[in-house]
């Protein structure tokens, strides 16, 4: 449990950062939803946050190698859930991703996050070759790919795919060779076309073809991106100030409390207000990659580094959605779009990395 | 095999842990590279290009919106409204609220009193419109459908009712040619200088006053300036625009119960009549038949009933009275009367002996009168209205002289009423003759002229306008409509006076003895008794115009009535100091004397016994100079 010389091992750069970006994102919300019909979001936010923060005392008190013990029972819970909702589960928005637990609506898939990373974190650390064998890498892809298929069943492609990073950190970080990667990035080159002919949806080509051209449809697939463009570049230097940001007070800005909160921020707070928050995610990210470095063994590595992998993963394809740099996915920024499943697992995956980070000397 | 180093565990270790460290910096260093990247795209986006995405954003989100004006009103001459704008209830339909979108239509059928199929072909109709713009099921509603409609908004979310002005012709289709009508502007009319700043879907002036007047009637536009939201819903007004200011009124000359008189008097004829003021030009009553009603123009007109009115072979949209060129008939033998005592070559006391025939050029020239008038002087030959007498007369003018004088009395050119496309009508001689034919003129020809017939075309504005000047002893004066403008709220603009376009000196001689002929032919047992009042003292001359050849000397009604004549008949009362001037004109009427005496008369009747009651205000202070 929490020893008393663990307090002052706190990361306290990291620990500010991560809360500093889940309260500008509250008040992001805030300006998201004031006066409209989703007006009681921000606290809602603020609850949220505040079982997160839970969720990170929790996960920072219990020692991570004894998580890493019980990530089997974890990681089998999380499928068990992810299975259970492929039957039962309450279709939202057209996918099955949600349990109901009374009152409140959560996200499996967003906990399967942080155990997923437990689980193959474990995996990595108990292995004894130096370099990544065909068996491992087999058993990489099975930890991973099961909650990837299940979530992409549900469908949510676009929360699967944010899982793939902790396959490619896995096998970079376990000594994969540089000959094979490049096998590896040939191979889904030469499967696109099998991909778009037999598995991709007809909304998800649309959506491609946009990016890959935004005139394309500017009225549908492509007004989004178009919009969120606008909303951003309209912020300027300094942004058009708090709740004065036209794109997203008048809805012209798509999902602005979710996916696309990062565009409303640009708005208000223009380039120094982006530029300030997309700092402080670099700065958890930094952090958390110094803390693999520092890590005392090869599960506080993998760890400190999945983390890395899933958290700056989801970062960069949100915020390159918002600037049109991607295809239109569905990805929450971590800690600032609207969401108590994808906040809280945000928040116990940092716990996790703070974790390592306090426990990384040895007795 | 020799001891190799590299299996040592420690070297293992220290190889793997420096592979694992180069491999995190790698990521880390990906990682920075990518977010410098977005840093610098978000710089491009936000500093350097901010300026065009904020001009975007603006377009998104402020909306221009147009404030149309009002259009000015028009009333008669003692102000009684003729065409006002009126609220009009138009049906909406918010497609964004619908949920059952076939109980609505059943609904909407039910208490609209509109086919299923209807509906729905008007909501189909805005397929490609945006979701938010409403659909109007059905326009100008009566007030009890609004008003049932407005108390169930609760139960129908969906429907509401929007009130929009619309012009409104509160006499129907009285007076409807010098009204004119409105309609979209036509992309002819958009690129004329005239009509900058408009825009396609305005309505203007199409027809009538509407048109001539459109400037003064449009008003000018006013805006606004609207923030709006993503669906286009309008969220805020900002401070700033410009309110609209609505279109002068027009007070016309029009008295509405001579006016109407006329129309009843004209019942089902076809036809056209002008009663002016001979003492200035101010037209008192226009008609023009058949006849249309303006509102269906108000409307979002359906092509069916455009087609019909444009197809008719009977031309309702068409202006007789300043459009239609007719043979004056024997009205143009005031003309040659004039011509011959003005020139001299003859005297009133010139007698004549009618046969009912005269053999001129090797040819016969019937008269009206089977058995002929007998020896006949100048007035007794304009009363009766003797074709031979004036046969004879033409010959002795000649054509030069006829057009000369025909020209002198307005005839050949227009009368610059304030409506468009009034037409000149045609006074033929040698030289038309040789500039549109390519032919010389033959005295044949002449003959026909001088009664009326041949190639001669007149207009009713011109025959009125020519009335008047007998009547007044050789003034023309412009005929018009508009009395004066409303300059602002409620004032008006000083009341036009007459404008006269020509005086000709006529002797007084001539003009006696033209007007003791008029005075005959309806107070002598003359053509014209019809139109007789007494103590009145009503002058006239009729005309009857042939339509076909074969009509002369046959009376009027054993014909079809496809190749009957047209009748004419003008003048003015009383004789003395006109008060009233007049040309009335009856398609295939047959004789002018049966057909158009009558309603000259019984406007006429109404025309004095207003004067009697003091219902007019007294005569308007004159600024013509009465000769």
């Amino acid at each position: 449990m929490l020893e008393r010389r663990s307090i002052h091992n706190i990361d306290w750069l990291l620990a500010f950062s991560v809360l500093a970006i889940a309260a500008i994102g509250a008040g992001m919300v805030y300006s998201a939803t004031v006066g409209g019909p989703l007006s009681g979001l921000a606290g809602k936010q603020a609850v949220y946050l505040l079982i997160g923060l839970l969720a990170l005392v929790l996960a920072v008190s219990i020692d991570y190698h004894t998580l890493s013990e019980l990530s089997p029972i974890l990681y089998g819970t999380s499928v068990v859930l992810l299975i259970y909702l492929l039957f039962f589960g309450r279709a939202i928005a057209n996918t099955r991703g949600w349990l109901e637990l009374g009152p409140v609506n959560f996200q499996p898939a967003e906990m399967a996050k942080v155990t997923t990373l437990l689980a193959l974190s474990s995996f990595m650390s108990r292995r004894r070759t130096a370099e990544l064998g065909f068996s491992n890498m087999t058993s990489i892809l099975a930890i991973v790919g099961l909650p990837v298929l299940l979530i992409a069943r549900q469908p949510d492609l676009g929360t699967a795919l944010t899982f793939l990073p902790l396959i490619a950190v896995a096998a970079f970080l376990g000594g994969i060779r540089v000959r094979t990667i490049a096998i590896l990035v040939l191979i889904p080159i030469l499967a696109l076309p099998l991909l778009w002919n037999h598995y991709l949806q007809a909304y998800q080509k649309v959506r491609v073809l946009t990016f890959l051209d935004p005139a394309r449809d500017p009225k549908g697939a492509g007004y989004q991106v178009l919009q969120s463009k606008i909303a951003v570049g309209s912020g300027g230097l300094v942004g058009k100030g708090f709740l004065e940001g036209t794109q997203g007070q008048l809805n012209f800005l798509p999902a602005q409390h979710t996916d696309f909160i990062f565009a409303l921020l640009a708005e208000e707070r223009g380039f120094l207000g982006s530029m300030i928050v997309l700092s402080l995610y670099f700065v958890v990210i930094y952090r958390c990659i110094a803390i693999a470095r520092s890590a005392r063994d090869r599960l506080g590595v993998f760890l400190a580094m999945g983390m890395v992998a899933l958290f700056a993963c989801q970062v960069l394809i949100n915020i390159g959605v918002v600037v049109g740099l991607m295809p239109t996915t569905g990805v929450p920024l971590p800690l600032m779009s609207y969401g108590g499943s994808s906040l809280i697992s945000s928040l116990a995956g940092m716990g996790l990395v703070l974790n390592v980070w306090m426990r990384r000397l040895v007795n | 095999m020799p001891w190799d180093y590299r299996s040592s565990k420690d070297f293992k270790d220290f190889y793997e842990e420096r592979r694992l460290h180069r491999r995190i910096t790698f990521i880390f260093v990906l990682l920075a590279g990518l977010f410098l990247s977005y840093l610098s795209n978000l710089w491009y986006l936000q500093v350097v290009n901010g300026e065009n995405y904020r001009r975007l954003a603006d377009n998104n989100r402020l909306r221009q919106v147009v404030l149309n004006p009002l259009r000015g009103t028009i009333l008669d001459r003692a102000g009684r409204p003729i065409v006002r704008n009126r609220l009009s209830f138009n049906v909406l339909l918010d497609r964004e609220k619908v949920i059952d979108r076939e109980g609505i239509i059943r609904t909407l059928s039910r208490v609209l009193n509109l086919p299923e199929e209807t509906i729905r072909d008007r909501i189909a109709r805005y397929k490609n419109r945006p979701v938010f713009e409403p659909v109007i099921v059905k326009e100008d509603v009566d007030l009890s459908e609004a008003a049932y409609l407005e108390s169930r908004r609760l139960e129908l979310p969906e429907i509401s009712v929007a009130v929009e002005p619309k012009r409104s012709y509160e006499q129907g289709e009285l007076a409807a040619h010098a009204l004119g009508y409105v309609g979209e502007i036509s992309e002819t009319q958009l690129s004329k200088p005239r009509y900058a700043g408009f825009q396609l879907g305005d309505v203007v002036g199409k027809a009538g006053l509407e048109s001539f007047y459109d400037g003064d009637l449009t008003g000018q536009k006013g805006w606004k300036q609207m923030i709006v939201n993503s669906l286009g819903r309008e969220i805020r007004e900002l401070p700033v625009g410009r309110r609209p200011v609505s279109g002068n009124s027009l007070r016309l000359t029009i008295d509405l119960d001579l006016q109407r008189e006329l129309e009843e008097a004209f019942a089902d004829k076809g036809g056209s009549a002008v009663f002016l003021d001979p003492d200035s030009g101010e037209i008192l009553a226009l008609v023009s038949r058949p006849a249309f009603d303006p509102n269906i123009f108000a409307r979002r007109f359906s092509a069916a009933e455009w087609g019909s009115l444009i197809n008719s072979p009977a031309h309702p949209l068409q202006n007789r009275a300043i459009q239609s060129k007719f043979a004056p008939g024997s009205v143009f033998k005031i003309v040659l009367a004039v011509a011959a005592l003005e020139s001299g070559k003859a005297g009133p006391g010139r007698t004549d002996s009618c046969p009912g025939y005269a053999y001129i050029y090797g040819r016969k020239f019937l008269c009206h009168q089977e058995g002929g008038h007998g020896t006949i002087a100048m007035v007794e030959a304009i009363k009766k209205s003797c074709n031979v007498y004036f046969y004879h007369l033409g010959r002795d003018l000649g054509i030069g002289l006829i057009s000369q004088w025909a020209h002198n009395l307005g005839f050949g050119s227009r009368t610059g009423i304030d409506l468009l496309h009034e037409e000149a009508g045609t006074v033929p001689d040698e030289e038309w003759k040789r500039r549109t034919r390519k032919e010389p003129w033959y005295p044949g020809e002449t003959i026909s002229v001088s009664i009326g017939q041949g190639a001669l075309e007149v207009t009713p504005i011109q025959m009125a306008s020519f009335a008047a000047a007998i009547g007044n002893g050789g003034v023309f004066y412009r005929p018009f409509l508009l009395k004066s403008r409303e300059v602002r709220d409620g004032v008006e603009e000083a009341e036009r006076a007459g404008e006269v376009v020509r005086r000709i000196h006529l002797k007084p001689s001539t003009l006696q003895v033209v007007k003791q002929a008029m005075w005959e032919v309806v107070n002598q047992g003359g053509t014209g008794t019809r139109a007789m009042i007494p103590g009145k003292d009503v002058c006239g001359k009729t005309g009857t115009a042939q339509v076909v050849k074969a009509s002369a000397g046959v009376k009027s009604e054993k014909l079809a009535e496809s190749i009957r004549d047209n009748a004419w008949f003008v003048g003015f009362a009383p004789r003395d100091r006109p008060r009233i001037a007049f040309a009335v004109f009856v398609e295939r009427g047959g004789h002018g004397g049966e057909a158009a005496a009558p309603i000259a008369q019984r406007v006429m009747l109404k025309f004095f016994e207003k004067q009697e009651h003091h219902e007019e205000p007294a005569q308007i202070a004159r600024t013509a100079q009465h000769p």
